[in-house]
């Protein structure tokens, strides 16, 4: 991870604020931390374990021209903001809560979810998670979570918002109760859309994850996930079927195609 | 004085105080604005952590000259509000005719030594600024009101 | 391991390939030669294969300023020129007998129909004449392939850049995926179409000419705002292209209620169309280089390949090469205007890797060219 970048962070969080790096994407950095950007007693609540914060950080990117910097940082850092903001309110549907943001700086701040799986199977993203159940793939408690995937990405999109990069690590599974609960995370590339092709396309780019990460589950794994999908559009009545004929057969096309579009020289 | 620290402006601080069955409001209404700290209606806040991030706002805004109202202060107040409209963020969160309870609140500099007196001025019980506090006091339908274009108070 | 020694060559030394391109408004012809060499027989050497260009030839049909190259009249200048260039071409590649030749290579597609037609059709005869094997090459591949051996970057991510076609590629499982590109132009009709609004000449070309005005801009702290449009992966330049098109004839015909242009009290200029070329090049360029990273995040390369006409752009090329500096080890290869713009030696580079991998035409039915010809449609035999 770029030096130059930690310090411009550690400069402007300043001292108080002690981060942890944990993962560099194209586009931010993500750290982690103990303190609370502003509500000091909200750290102290949670019994021995130290409660922990997401920041993530958009450097400034020095290609480009500093006043398209600017504008795509702030644009950017606030319809991610805004995203999270709006999809906390639906009921149901889980992601991390936001905390805080600037925007001038590209940073901001979110609730920590997951933990660590058993036995060093690593971070509980839904990638380890299968990982970890490889040996016994159709447990039943892979079939709960799967199902629950496609719920979650079932309301999303019956809210009319897309992901836009529906990956197996930006699912993270998080324990309630003993049960294993997914949250959506890194709405870097989400957005409001009413549009099916979106809709197919975020369905079509999972089923790619699933099938490149677990190829040889992936059937079963893509169909419990379809039919989490389908459960939520189908509780709509009427007008959720055909929403759901229309997203499902677009998903097809999008598949036939392969995402891409036929192209003329 | 209750004094709170935001750690990212690590030279500034935050003077607050929740007080109770305030008797002097039409004075404090007639000073509003030449007053060294924000005046808050208390049955608009629903706990610490709406307060605070208000104000987490209201720096952030402050430090790289994007005061949107006057002073940090109004800031603050307008930051409480979910909309960018300047007038009705005041009447709604900051004390109007008939508020009993209010919230106290100075950003000031590290090394400040006047404020044990600062808010000298409010003539009313001064209690904990707890979420427990803020929870007896906060007025629901109110928020109800504020946040109408929310899906979750539908 | 890939065995690119599986066809040997005709003299038992090396191959002879020659190449004919034709897809656009450029006409090239290139001879190249492969030595013979053990290594190739088991390895993955396919972007070292030490790759000597006997001949590269290229005529451009250029069109007045103002003025874009049609179908019909590129073609009629291919026809009247190629026969021509592959004259020169083995002249100069001192190929006294054309039999000698292992294969005849010719762009298959993507492409402009009626050109592509014009160089297919003489590709045909010179088989039939010479009687020496034809292979069908995919446009992009040649770039690709080329690119590859002349800079020797091992397995880079590719952005591709030209007046026909923008694209991220990164190679997986024998073949060239497309990670991302245009939903609607590309990035070099985009900048054609500009300079035809700005009536700047076409020589040597419209993009090259547009870099020099957007070199001369005085302004260069105060950018005209134009839209971003990278949708994930994606993007899209129709919407700039409108707009600053929209700004031009504003600006020529002395539109003074545009704000952006004039001031609106003194109506004093505010932006010339230096100004606006820089603008409309930083922007384009900052969306290519956003998504090209977004791909090298996503395939962990550290490397970054351009190839095609709007790649000899040399702030392309340096806004390119500042973001790999920020990323560990990154590296930036790109080739002069030799290798960028279409020539036949790309087309001869990867037809004769494709030959070596015994992938020739068995009859001429399959010699059809296609206007459409998506790059990850080509089975990439000569990889891992």
């Amino acid at each position: 991870m770029s030096k130059e970048v930690i310090e411009q962070v550690v400069t402007y969080l300043t001292p108080n604020v002690p981060i942890v790096p944990i993962s560099q994407g194209a586009e931010a950095f993500v750290f982690t931390t103990n303190v609370h950007p502003y509500n000091a007693s909200a750290c102290k609540t949670a019994g021995d374990i130290p409660v922990k914060y997401i920041i993530k950080y958009r450097p400034p990117k020095k290609y480009r021209h500093p006043s398209i910097d600017k504008t795509l940082t702030k644009h950017r850092t606030l319809s991610e903001s805004r995203i999270l903001a709006k999809l906390s309110q639906v009921p149901g549907l889980h992601v991390p809560k936001l905390i805080a943001c600037d925007v001038y700086n590209g940073c901001i701040w979110i609730e920590f979810i997951g933990e660590d799986l058993p036995e060093s199977h690593g971070f509980s993203n839904l990638k380890n998670f299968l990982w970890m159940y490889k040996t016994d793939p159709y447990n039943i408690a892979v079939e709960k979570v799967l199902f629950k995937v496609g719920e979650q990405i079932g309301l999303l999109h019956w809210n009319d918002y897309c992901h836009g990069d529906l990956t197996t690590s930006n699912l993270v599974l998080h324990q309630e109760n003993g049960d294993w609960s997914p949250y959506l995370i890194d709405f870097g590339l989400g957005s409001a859309s009413t549009l099916v092709e979106d809709k197919g396309v975020d369905l079509y780019v999972l089923e790619r994850a699933i099938i490149s990460t677990h190829s040889k589950f992936a059937d079963k794994y893509n169909e419990w996930i379809l039919m989490g999908f389908k459960s939520v559009y189908e509780n709509e009545g009427k007008k959720g079927q055909q929403k759901l004929k229309d997203v499902i057969k677009r998903f097809e096309e999008v598949r036939l195609r392969g995402r891409k579009r036929s192209m003329l020289g | 004085m209750p004094y709170e620290s935001i750690p990212q402006f690590d030279t500034r601080g935050v003077c607050v105080s929740l007080f109770r069955d305030v008797k002097n409001i039409e004075e404090l209404r007639s000073k509003v604005g030449t007053m060294p700290f924000a005046v808050i209606d208390a049955s608009c806040v629903c706990c610490r952590e709406q307060l605070f991030s208000a104000v987490y706002k209201a720096l952030i805004e402050w430090k790289y000259n994007r005061l949107r109202t006057k002073a940090l202060h109004s800031e603050c107040i307008l930051s409480l509000s979910p909309t960018s409209n300047i007038g009705e963020a005041f009447r709604r969160f900051g004390i109007k005719e008939g508020t009993r309870n209010i919230i106290c609140l100075a950003v000031v500099g590290k090394n400040e030594t006047q404020t044990s007196e600062l808010f000298d001025v409010v003539d009313g019980e001064e209690v904990e600024l707890s979420d427990e506090n803020l929870g007896s006091m906060f007025d629901l339908e109110m928020i109800k009101k504020v946040c109408w274009p929310l899906k979750v108070f539908q | 391991m890939v065995n690119l020694n599986s066809v040997p060559p005709k003299n038992g030394q090396c191959y002879l390939a020659l190449g004919l391109e034709g897809s656009a408004n450029k006409l090239g012809v290139g001879i190249i030669k492969h030595p013979f060499l053990s290594k190739h027989e088991n390895s993955d050497l396919s972007h070292y294969c030490e790759m000597e260009i006997l001949s590269n030839i290229r005529d451009t049909y250029v069109t007045p300023p103002g003025e874009g190259f049609l179908p019909r009249d590129t073609a009629r200048h291919h026809r009247n020129w190629v026969v021509r260039l592959v004259r020169r071409a083995l002249q100069e590649a001192n190929v006294s007998d054309p039999s000698q030749l292992d294969t005849i290579c010719f762009t298959k597609g993507p492409g402009m129909g009626a050109p592509l037609h014009s160089v297919v059709i003489l590709a045909r005869t010179l088989s039939i004449m010479w009687d020496v094997p034809l292979v069908g090459v995919n446009h992009c591949v040649g770039h690709i392939e080329m690119g590859r051996e002349i800079t020797k970057a091992e397995n880079p991510v590719v952005l591709y850049v030209s007046g026909g076609n923008t694209q991220v590629i990164a190679y997986s499982e024998n073949c060239y995926r497309i990670f991302g590109e245009t939903l609607d132009i590309a990035i070099g009709n985009c900048l054609d179409r500009f300079a035809r609004t700005l009536k700047i000449p076409n020589e040597p070309s419209p993009g090259f000419n547009i870099e020099q005005l957007a070199k001369k801009s005085l302004n260069k702290q105060d950018l005209v705002e134009l839209p971003y449009t990278v949708k994930g992966m994606d993007l899209s330049m129709s919407g700039i292209l409108g707009y600053v098109d929209s700004l031009a004839k504003d600006l020529f015909n002395k539109n003074t209620k545009n704000k952006i242009l004039f001031d609106p009290k003194t109506g004093e200029q505010l932006v010339t169309v230096e100004d606006i070329c820089y603008s409309l090049q930083e922007n384009l360029f900052a969306m290519l280089v956003e998504i090209t990273e977004r791909a090298m995040a996503h395939v962990n390369s550290n490397q970054v390949l351009i190839v095609g006409g709007v790649g000899c752009n040399v702030r392309l090329q340096e806004m390119m090469a500042t973001m790999c500096r920020d990323r560990s080890n990154g590296q930036v290869h790109a080739t002069d205007e030799r290798f960028c713009i279409d020539n036949g030696v790309m087309i001869a580079q990867a037809g004769l890797l494709q030959f070596r991998m015994g992938n020739v035409v068995k009859d001429l039915s399959e010699t059809v060219v296609t206007q459409k010809f998506r790059t990850d449609e080509v089975y990439v035999a000569w990889r891992e």
